[in-house]
């Protein structure tokens, strides 16, 4: 049997009685400041709201041009997949295989995998392979690397221009606009996602 | 205001992976009875798991600046850059943000990442009660900017993929850029191994 209302302090293992939170409440460690938890704000209806919006802002991320190059009218683009690519030369693979996980494998899957169990949870189920789902959501929360792309397209940005007529495409807006959902959606704690979903019954 | 106790003194144990408290005494087979993934006290071989990747990235971390990561060819003859070099052009031509930033993910991060995890395995193993704040801060810094070391496998990637089949050059990655890659990759797991509790935990 489970003890419920009960929080253990992920770093220092320290145990706390929960209390109820208010809306931009945060519960801080005692001893080591680490989160607790966070008020839970988002239900299902804006979950799934976020979710959609992550998976628009992924296919347009991945089907415009991040970065483009016009020389005497020749152009060349570059998204996610192609960066990926130039990095699939002899064993320098390791690195495309890296980039293409956390960059384009992971975000999928995570979207994909929240979209399932939200819009259960919406419809009133508890989404299938439920545990399973949330166990993977947390193994692969600490891979996503759509922020540092982010980045690293801005960096490439600067370093060409000084030699080549380099401007950026909607995918760079696309890759913003999915930092920050996911960002959002990161924000919320897999325990909380326990609590909105229908409880198996024993 | 009653005093803080650990998980272990109540007879509980935390899920890590669904924040669940459970009772150790309802444990039957070592996993959460809510989420089903394994659940321990502490994470099994914590210390040695951590130790391990940390070498592994010390030694990808030599190669990935002593090899190039990119070649160029253009109007201006072939080259061959590596990490230091590439920051030190851009500090040359005038763009010193952009060379700062590429300092910090390829250089200061992954050092930072070495000194801080030697240093939290050093002080666990000896059981010190010296700074456990700050050293679990010390651990929260490391996850946090684990992965923006990442940087500079985007931007070889990027710059790769658009300097293809152009009048004024190409530019191709090398060796170099898959080593850091790994150093990335494999300080990630280091510090994902380390158990921040066992600079909390009294062993007798």
């Amino acid at each position: 049997m489970a003890v419920n209302r009960i929080l253990i302090c992920r770093d220092c293992d320290t145990v706390y009685r929960a209390i109820p939170l208010r809306r931009g409440d945060v519960a801080l460690c005692r001893r080591c400041d680490a989160v607790l938890a966070r008020y839970f704000g988002a239900n299902v209806e804006s979950g799934l709201a976020l979710v959609c919006a992550a998976a628009i802002f992924f296919a347009i991320a991945n089907l415009t041009p991040i970065l483009s190059i016009d020389i005497a009218g020749i152009e060349t683009k570059a998204n996610v997949w192609f960066a990926v690519r130039s990095l699939q030369q002899g064993w320098i693979s390791v690195a495309a295989f890296g980039l293409a996980f956390t960059t384009l494998l992971i975000p999928a899957v995570q979207i994909a995998l929240l979209f399932w169990v939200l819009l259960f949870a919406r419809l009133g189920h508890r989404p299938p392979g439920f545990g399973p789902i949330m166990r993977l959501l947390h193994r692969t929360r600490p891979w996503s690397m759509t922020e540092v792309f982010l980045l690293g397209a801005l960096v490439a940005i600067v370093k060409l221009a000084n030699w080549v007529p380099i401007t950026a495409g909607p995918g760079v807006w696309a890759i913003a606009a999915l930092t920050t959902v996911l960002a959002l959606l990161g924000r919320c704690d897999p325990a909380s996602w326990w609590s909105i979903v229908p409880a198996v019954k024993a | 205001m009653t005093a803080l106790r650990q998980s272990l003194e109540l007879g509980l144990i935390l899920c890590r992976t669904c924040g669940l408290a459970v009772s150790r005494a309802s444990l039957l087979d070592r996993r959460c009875p809510r989420c089903q993934s394994r659940i321990e006290q502490r994470t099994p071989f914590s210390t040695e798991m951590t130790l391990a990747w940390l070498i592994a990235g010390i030694v990808f971390y030599i190669p990935a600046n002593l090899l190039p990561v990119m070649h160029t060819s253009g109007l201006l003859g072939e080259a061959d850059s590596n990490i230091l070099g590439g920051i030190l052009e851009f500090w040359r031509s005038g763009d010193w943000d952009i060379a700062l930033l590429i300092f910090i993910a390829s250089v200061a991060v992954p050092f930072t990442k070495f000194i801080a995890i030697g240093l939290l395995l050093l002080s666990v193993r000896n059981n010190s009660l010296w700074q456990q704040h700050q050293r679990t801060a010390l651990y929260r810094i490391v996850e946090f900017i684990g992965y923006w070391s990442m940087l500079d496998v985007i931007v070889v990637a990027l710059t790769s993929a658009l300097m293809q089949f152009q009048v004024l050059g190409t530019a191709e990655p090398r060796a170099g850029i898959a080593f850091f890659c790994a150093v990335v990759i494999v300080t990630m797991l280091s510090a994902l191994s380390f158990d921040p509790r066992l600079i909390w935990d009294r062993r007798a």
